[in-house]
């Protein structure tokens, strides 16, 4: 291997710093915000770490506000949400994948398109048809409408995916003796278990971050909010406590990173090597 | 064990038809093997056998069994794949064992049969690695495994050394062939290499766009080959073709290669007048003291043998763009070839005069491209 000339090996290390500070900056700041009176944030010259962190806010937090119970809901609807917008994605992935559908690029290419509409567009007639259906206040009208946008994007990452697996997998499969279905199960699913950990985290992390649906569907009850609703509750009309909007923040970052931790062994590719040639 | 029959299948793909007429007994232990250049058609008349693909019409029958309409599951057959298709999330044993899980084996049962299989592919030690931790022929071999594990009624396999390197793929070819021939299971093996086809099979199919050219042995198919195309395509170089017309000579039918006359086959005489085509395999030119004088082009020495190259006469040019081996790409209207093995050298533009054996020239019609007589 050539070796780096030292003025490229600078500029590489210059660049991952200069990359992780400028996404990590917006995380140090939130903890550094949340541990110090609001009255600290316009101080000058600012402090990098308060002299006098204040712990006692997450408790504040959660004694004052039903965080938890926004946190649960947002729980429930996120693993909802990323559990059928998988079970969709995986068998509609699959059919454009492997067979050969009457008009099946053009239908690979209208569900694609289905992604490009803004929500805001969609939640006007999803309002209608939850109202109808009595849905308006349960949690589940978050999930159905958070999943008729997620389930497209999650069908194409999945279908790129499949496509990369050679069919002979599944043709050994059925020759052995195994069923359609069980192949998808026993072979299909465990070979793209890489694919399927970045989908589950894509749905998991958008789902986590709605604040549209769950503002317009949830608004009757504070018990249904959301967490991201819960948190934007926080700021009020003359004083706004930064520092217990960062704390809930800080708290509502928490699962996202757990999901990532346990999905992130799935998310190393290579598991398909060795099945070929 | 079991017979297989192929009765009129077919298949289209819409107006396309990839298989036409394919009729084809294969008995009891045989080991057949579908040779063709790509397109042809016999990787899917194997995926059909399987059931991987649907037949257009047609019915194949398995051990006297019809089981055109059954999945490839209830066929109790086993296959091996081009790229070995192991399952990459599996370790070599449960590879292995898969099928027989799939069948309901007990697990006991299962592990017995799985170490037979590795002893005997010599993969023991490495039945608890994953497919990613083996080299290409040891993963060639969990494929196999994975075949004769199952004992099935016939093995199907798909150009299964195409993915090894030249050494391997040798010294696999007959391992593969005294395997098949210890179990005795029917084999149905798919290669467009033909020396592989030479070398294992006790039938060999051509197939070209779709239709079966001719069954028969090896010798059957070098020797007696039924049209243009069987005789370019199998034999290694393949069949040199000349164009001439018959006259009659002094002592019998003859035609002019160049300036030279040469005899033809007696069966010839009744064909006095007509333009036809003549072959001769490289290896049964003759290098002689008299006869057609022709100037090297080019000499290849492969160590034993030498292959040499000359320029076929203007006049005996054949069209190939309208004969059967217009597809042919490695076929080469102006050059014919003599393969020899002897210890004379040989140089470019040396000059030497041929022999063509009498006994050895086939004689092709140019409309039908059938061999005549």
């Amino acid at each position: 291997m050539q070796k780096r000339h030292p003025l490229a090996t600078f500029a590489l290390y210059a660049t991952v710093i200069l990359t992780c500070a400028i996404l990590l900056f917006p995380i140090y700041w939130m903890i550094v915000t949340a541990l110090q009176p609001s009255s600290n944030l316009r101080a000058y010259p600012p402090q990098f770490w308060p002299a006098d962190p204040q712990w006692n806010v997450f408790a504040d937090l959660l004694a004052k506000h039903p965080f938890m119970l926004w946190f649960s809901n947002t729980i429930l609807i996120a693993f909802a949400t990323m559990t059928i917008s998988l079970a969709v994605s995986i068998l509609a992935a699959y059919a454009l994948s492997r067979f050969r559908l009457r008009g099946g690029t053009g239908l690979g290419l209208f569900i694609l398109t289905s992604k490009m509409l803004p929500a805001t567009l969609l939640i006007i007639p999803l309002f209608a048809i939850f109202r109808s259906t009595g849905l308006v206040g349960s949690l589940w009208s978050v999930v159905i409408a958070q999943a008729t946008l997620i389930v497209p994007f999650c069908t194409w990452m999945l279908k790129g995916y499949f496509d990369t697996m050679p069919p002979e997998l599944e043709q050994a499969a059925l020759v052995d003796g195994c069923s359609p279905l069980g192949t998808i199960f026993r072979i299909v699913l465990p070979v793209a278990a890489p694919g399927l950990a970045a989908t589950a985290l894509y749905a998991f992390v958008v789902s986590w971050s709605d604040f549209l649906f769950g503002r317009t569907f949830l608004t009757t009850n504070d018990e249904s909010w959301t967490l991201q609703m819960g948190i934007a509750s926080l700021k009020g009309e003359f004083v706004t406590e930064w520092n217990v909007i960062m704390a809930g923040s800080i708290m509502a970052s928490i699962p996202i990173i757990i999901v990532y931790l346990f999905l992130e062994r799935f998310l190393v590719g290579g598991l398909a090597a060795g099945s070929e040639k | 064990m079991a017979t297989v029959q192929f009765d009129q299948i077919k298949k289209s793909y819409g107006a396309v038809e990839a298989i036409r007429d394919f009729n084809l007994d294969i008995e009891d232990g045989e080991f057949c093997v579908f040779v063709g250049p790509s397109g042809c058609g016999k990787s899917t008349a194997l995926k059909m056998l399987a059931g991987l693909e649907a037949t257009s019409g047609g019915t194949i029958s398995i051990g006297g069994r019809d089981v055109t309409e059954l999945g490839p599951g209830k066929r109790d057959i086993a296959m091996v794949f081009q790229n070995y298709a192991l399952y990459p999330h599996m370790s070599v044993r449960k590879n292995i064992g898969f099928g027989l899980k799939m069948h309901g084996m007990p697990a006991n049962d299962i592990n017995a049969r799985v170490e037979d299989a590795a002893r005997v592919l010599e993969l023991t030690p490495y039945l608890d690695r994953k497919p990613r931790a083996l080299s290409g022929g040891q993963r060639q071999r969990v494929a196999l495994g994975r075949a004769i594990v199952r004992e099935p009624k016939a093995f199907l396999m798909d150009e299964p050394l195409s993915n090894l390197d030249a050494k391997l793929r040798v010294q696999t070819r007959s391992e593969i062939v005294k395997l098949q021939k210890r179990l005795g299971v029917t084999t149905i093996y798919v290669t467009h290499d033909q020396t592989e086809a030479l070398t294992m099979a006790d039938k060999i199919v051509v197939m070209k766009g779709g239709e079966i050219q001719q069954v028969g042995t090896a010798e059957e198919l070098f020797h007696t080959p039924r049209n243009i195309f069987v005789a370019g395509f199998i034999g290694s170089p393949g069949m040199n073709f000349f164009h001439g017309q018959v006259e009659t000579g002094a002592r019998g039918p003859v035609t002019r290669f160049g300036d030279a006359e040469i005899a033809l086959p007696g069966k010839c005489a009744a064909m006095a007048g007509r333009d036809m085509v003549f072959g001769i395999r490289p290896e049964h030119l003759q290098v002689a003291d008299s006869g057609p004088s022709i100037g090297l082009s080019l000499v290849e020495n492969l160590g034993t043998e030498k292959i040499l190259h000359f320029h076929t006469p203007a006049q005996n040019m054949l069209e190939l763009d309208r004969s059967a081996l217009a597809n042919d790409e490695e076929r080469d209207a102006q050059t014919m070839l003599i393969r020899v093995i002897d210890d004379r050298r040989y140089s470019d533009g040396e000059a030497l005069n041929l022999s063509f054996p009498v006994d050895k020239i086939h004689v092709f019609d140019p409309d039908t491209n059938e061999v005549v007589g």
